[in-house]
C-alpha cells in the first residue's frame, strides 16, 4: 500500500505527519519527495548506506554531420535546442531529456550524454524504520526524474509513506501518481484551505481516495470544516496549535516518540486508511 | 544594416520594453532605407527559453543590432552564437530616442562575455 501525504500550502504539516506515520506502521518505508527541499532526515536521522547518483540526458551535437537544417530547433517545445550560425546551442537545464530531436534529426548528428541532477539517499532511520530521500542540486530545474527513481525502488514494497511536495505541479503529480490514498494536511487558515481545494481537484482528477488532517487546530476559522462538511470529506484526525508540539517539531523530534497519547492518535489514523 | 529595438506597441513612437525575451514587440529600423518594421515577439510566452527564441527571430529579420534593457545568460548564448550585437537601452524612452542614441554613438554596447547568473550553467 502507497499512503501519500501531501497539503498544497508549504508549512501545514507534511513532514510532520509522515513521520508520525511511519515510525507507527510495521514494515513502512519512508520516502521523501520533496526534492527540492527535503526535511524528513532531519527528524528521522537515518543513517545513509547506500548514495545513488540521478542523471538526466542532453542532446550533443556532431556538427560534421549536422546540416544546421533547424528542424530539432523546431521540436522541441522548451527552447533547449537553438540551430544557429554555425552551430547548434544546447540548454541542457532547460532539457527535458524526451528524446525527440535525435528522432527528428535527418542526419543522426544527435547523441545524449549523461549529466548528474541530484543523489537519492537511503539508510535505516534511528527509530528503525527504513527511509529514502532524493535531493535535487541547486540550480536544476525539475526534480521529477529524482522522484519517479525513488519510487521505482520502493515498488515492491509492503508499506510505503511518501512525504510529497507542496503546491500541485508536477512535482507533486510525479509523488502523488499510483498513491492508494491520499492524507491531505491542512490548517485552518484562509490560505490552508484555498490551496487544499486546488489539492482536492488534483486527486478527484487522478481517482485517488483521500482524507484530511487538520494540523494547528485552533488556529484560524472553520471554514475548513464547513468546506469538507459540503464536500462530504473525511477529516480523520486533528492537532491542537500547540506550543509544547511546536517545540518538539524544532528541536527535530518526532511528536509520537515523545508524548504517548499521539502515538494513539496516529495509530488510529492508519486504522482509518487501512479500511 | 537592420536594429532592432525592444518594444511595447508599433513603430517608433512606440515605448521601449524592460524585457528582452519576453518584450511584446520589436521595432525594427533599416538605417540604409529608413524603412521601419514592427514584428511580434512569438516567444513571449515561451515557458522556457524565450531569450534564446527572440535571439533566432531577430536573426530571421537579418537584424545585425539589438538595443536591450538587460539580457539574461541563454539569450546571451545565443546573440553571440547569431553574431548579433547588443547595445543597453540606458534613459531611453521611446523607440526613436534609442535608435537617435544608437546614431549618435550614445548607448554602451552589451559586453556578452561577462554577463552571469540565471539559471546554473552546467
Amino acid at each position: 500500500m502507497k499512503i501519500v501525504v501531501l497539503s498544497g500550502k508549504g508549512g501545514t504539516g507534511k513532514t510532520t505527519i509522515s513521520t508520525n506515520l511511519a515510525i507507527n506502521t510495521k514494515n513502512a518505508i519512508l520516502i521523501d519527495t520533496d526534492v527540492e527541499e527535503p526535511n524528513s532526515h532531519i527528524f528521522m536521522k537515518p543513517e545513509i548506506e547506500d548514495t545513488i547518483s540521478v542523471t538526466k540526458d542532453y542532446p550533443k551535437v556532431d556538427i560534421e554531420k549536422c546540416t544546421l537544417c533547424g528542424k530539432c530547433g523546431e521540436f522541441c517545445r522548451y527552447n533547449a535546442i537553438l540551430p544557429a550560425k554555425n552551430k547548434v546551442l544546447i540548454f541542457k537545464e532547460i532539457c527535458h531529456d524526451c528524446g525527440g530531436c535525435q528522432l527528428v534529426c535527418p542526419t543522426g548528428a544527435i547523441k545524449y550524454e549523461k549529466r548528474e541532477i541530484g543523489n537519492i539517499y537511503c539508510g535505516t532511520s534511528k527509530y528503525g524504520v527504513k527511509m529514502k530521500y532524493g535531493d535535487l542540486n541547486v540550480g536544476e530545474v525539475s526534480g521529477v526524474k529524482i522522484i519517479e527513481n525513488l519510487k521505482e525502488l520502493v515498488e515492491n514494497e509492503e508499506l510505503v509513506i511518501i512525504d510529497a511536495p507542496p503546491g500541485t505541479s508536477c512535482s507533486t503529480v510525479a509523488a502523488v501518481e499510483g498513491a492508494d490514498y491520499a492524507v491531505i494536511v491542512s490548517e485552518p487558515t484562509p490560505f490552508g484551505v484555498s490551496d487544499m481545494k486546488m489539492v482536492v481537484e488534483m486527486l478527484r482528477n487522478m481517482n485517488i481516495d483521500f482524507g484530511v488532517i487538520v494540523n494547528k487546530a485552533g488556529l484560524g476559522d472553520d471554514e475548513i470544516y464547513e468546506y469538507c462538511d459540503e464536500e462530504n470529506i473525511e477529516i480523520l484526525q486533528q492537532i491542537p496549535f500547540d506550543l509544547e508540539i511546536a517545540k518538539l517539531y524544532a528541536s527535530g523530534s518526532i511528536l509520537s516518540h515523545e508524548i504517548e497519547n499521539y502515538r494513539e492518535k496516529f495509530e488510529l489514523i492508519l486504522n482509518k486508511i487501512k479500511k | 544594416m537592420k536594429i532592432a529595438v525592444c518594444a511595447k506597441g508599433e513603430g517608433l513612437k512606440a515605448l521601449v520594453d524592460e524585457r528582452f525575451g519576453r518584450t511584446d514587440q520589436f521595432v525594427i529600423f533599416d538605417m540604409e532605407t529608413k524603412e521601419v518594421k514592427t514584428v511580434e515577439n512569438s516567444a513571449k510566452n515561451a515557458g522556457v527559453g524565450a531569450g534564446g527564441q527572440a535571439v533566432r527571430i531577430l536573426n530571421e529579420e537579418n537584424v545585425e543590432v539589438v538595443i536591450v534593457p538587460e539580457v539574461g545568460p541563454k539569450a546571451v548564448d545565443a546573440l553571440k552564437a547569431f553574431e548579433i550585437k547588443a547595445y543597453r537601452l540606458g534613459e531611453s524612452k521611446t523607440v526613436e530616442e534609442a535608435i537617435k542614441k544608437y546614431e549618435s554613438k550614445d548607448l554602451k554596447e552589451f559586453e556578452l562575455n561577462v554577463v552571469k547568473g540565471g539559471l546554473r550553467r552546467v
